[in-house]
């Protein structure tokens, strides 16, 4: 492989790679985001419930 | 519930993708096979496409969003944590782009120079930022409350940002081995010509629209990692109440019951 | 006590890969100290070539006092070592267990040292085996001799400055010693490396058996 290609590989191929993680923390983070506004929603209807009874 | 959505695809934010991608194809493309060789360098100028692009965009476009970020944020009249956060990415993004600067920079130093690394000053103050930047990124892992961590950050943005001149400068100041400016030296006389300079000033708005693409998504996850906290925050509390509200109602069905039953 | 050990370096392996602290902080100031010796060197290529060595060496033992002072923050929150005391575990194999977790985040750390000289100093092994061993050989000196000094500085509040004072005049035979082998394994003198081999097997041998018989004592009285 030339010095050339390497260069081109290592640009392109690292910023390639950055992104993909970019992507996967993203996609992580939105999940825990909506995991973790399911309970809050569950509490409010309970709360809802045991002040009507 | 949280003001944060969760999931943010903005239109914009897809066209900058598109025509990142399209653009780096094009650079590639004019870069590998339609550009002549040089008459001088043969085919390793053609790292002339790659090296200057990564470089311009590590050292002004992420320093320079980090400066202006953190700036913005310690000023009061204009301080909120959008500008942290755009800061904080800036600096992680610019850090994935100088490693690159050193490491694109280094294939190319080794057949034209014939060693991987040398310590001018112009290769020395960019090993610099970049150790500067990892430390500001450690620094921003360290648990702490957002407005003192913003703060903290951001006045470590700007001693990182002191750097940007100084590699800028170097080969000015010192006598480096690293060439002096490719397009645009101090004479202001343009060194690159005819499809060469082309498909370089294409490759420079390739790597822009990378940048602010990754940017743009780094900034979104910020935004979540925060957004996730004062979520789990607001949960726990909440789930708190609720275990403080069950032990009173238990409390005072025994309380009213046992005077009663104590008193002979 | 082998399996407490097996647990202490579990958590200490396990907390790091969690806080990342490490990964973050150790490593980049390793790097940093190759850069800021190359700078006090000059550029120079041969004066930095005959110095790589001792380069080497040098950034692996300032970085080893990081990692030992990070060692024992991990358990200065309020009564974590009374806890670890009172869980009656084996103060030999909490030793162990620490000293395992230390070493693993040092020979990773040297990984990376060594790719770092390579790069920045333009030096090659020629030697590999004796380099490697070197280091290996080393790890293990400076892992139990920096967790028992770690313990013996625990607890007091200037351990921060106290510790460097007294730990690195200990490890400096390994400065020494490793220095020289790397000299020899960089020039491809075998035998001029298995003498100072031979100083870096008995000064791991010591400290791991006086870390496990002092440790607990030192617990107790701290």
């Amino acid at each position: 492989m030339s010095y050339v290609d390497a260069g081109y590989a290592a640009a392109f191929g690292g910023l390639f790679l950055y992104a993909v993680t970019l992507v996967l923390r993203r996609r992580r983070w939105e999940r825990a985001l909506r995991m973790s506004e399911v309970p809050a929603v569950e509490a409010d209807d309970a709360a809802a419930h045991g002040e009507r009874s | 519930m949280s003001a944060v959505p969760a999931t943010w695809r903005p239109r914009w934010l897809t066209v900058v993708g598109v025509l990142a991608v399209v653009t780096t194809a094009f650079t590639v493309w004019l870069g590998l096979w339609v550009t002549p060789p040089d008459v001088v360098q043969g085919n390793l100028a053609r790292l002339l496409y790659v090296h200057p692009a990564v470089a311009t965009v590590a050292l002004y476009w992420a320093g320079g969003v980090a400066c202006a970020g953190s700036l913005l944020y310690l000023w009061p009249r204009t301080r909120s944590f959008f500008w942290d956060r755009l800061a904080a990415s800036a600096v992680e993004v610019g850090a994935v782009f100088s490693a690159l600067t050193l490491v694109t920079g280094s294939l190319w130093g080794r057949p034209v120079w014939g060693v991987w690394w040398t310590w001018d000053a112009r290769l020395t103050s960019t090993a610099l930022l970049l150790l500067l930047e990892i430390g500001y990124l450690a620094l921003r892992r360290v648990p702490a409350d957002p407005h003192i961590r913003a703060r903290r950050c951001a006045v470590a943005a700007l001693l990182v940002a002191i750097d940007v001149p100084i590699v800028h400068f170097s080969v000015d100041w010192w006598n480096t081995l690293h060439q002096g400016g490719t397009i645009l030296d101090p004479g202001f006389e343009l060194h690159v010509h005819g499809s060469m300079l082309w498909t370089m000033l294409l490759s420079f708005v390739a790597f822009s629209l990378i940048f602010v693409w990754l940017l743009a998504v780094r900034y979104r996850i910020e935004v979540l990692e925060d957004a996730v906290g004062d979520q789990e925050l607001e949960v726990s509390l909440a789930e708190r109440w609720s275990e403080d509200t069950e032990l009173v109602g238990a409390g005072s069905g025994t309380g009213g019951s046992t005077p009663g039953g104590s008193a002979p | 006590m082998w399996h407490d050990a097996v647990l202490v370096a579990g958590k200490d392996l396990r907390i790091e890969a969690r806080s990342r602290v490490a990964l973050w902080q150790v490593v980049p100031f390793a790097v940093l100290v190759l850069v800021l010796l190359a700078f006090a060197i000059g550029p120079d290529q041969t004066a930095l070539k005959h110095a790589a060595p001792g380069i080497f060496w040098v950034a692996l033992l300032f970085s080893t006092v990081l990692a030992i002072q990070r060692s024992v923050a991990v358990e200065s929150g309020e009564g974590t070592r009374d806890g670890l005391r009172l869980s009656g575990m084996d103060p030999a194999g909490v030793f162990l267990g620490k000293a395992a977790a230390v070493g693993l985040q040092l020979l990773a750390l040297q990984v990376v040292l060594w790719a770092g000289v390579t790069f920045l100093f333009d030096v090659r092994v020629q030697v590999v085996w004796l380099a490697a061993t070197a280091c290996l050989l080393a790890t293990v000196g400076l892992a139990c001799a920096g967790v028992l000094y770690g313990a013996l500085s625990a607890g007091l509040r200037v351990r921060d400055t106290l510790l460097p004072l007294l730990v690195l005049p200990v490890l400096a035979p390994v400065l020494l010693a490793g220095s020289k082998v790397w000299q020899a394994a960089l020039s491809g003198s075998v035998s001029g490396g298995t003498q100072w081999l031979k100083i870096l097997v008995p000064f791991a041998v010591i400290y791991l058996v006086v870390g496990v018989v002092l440790y607990g004592p030192l617990q107790e009285a701290a």
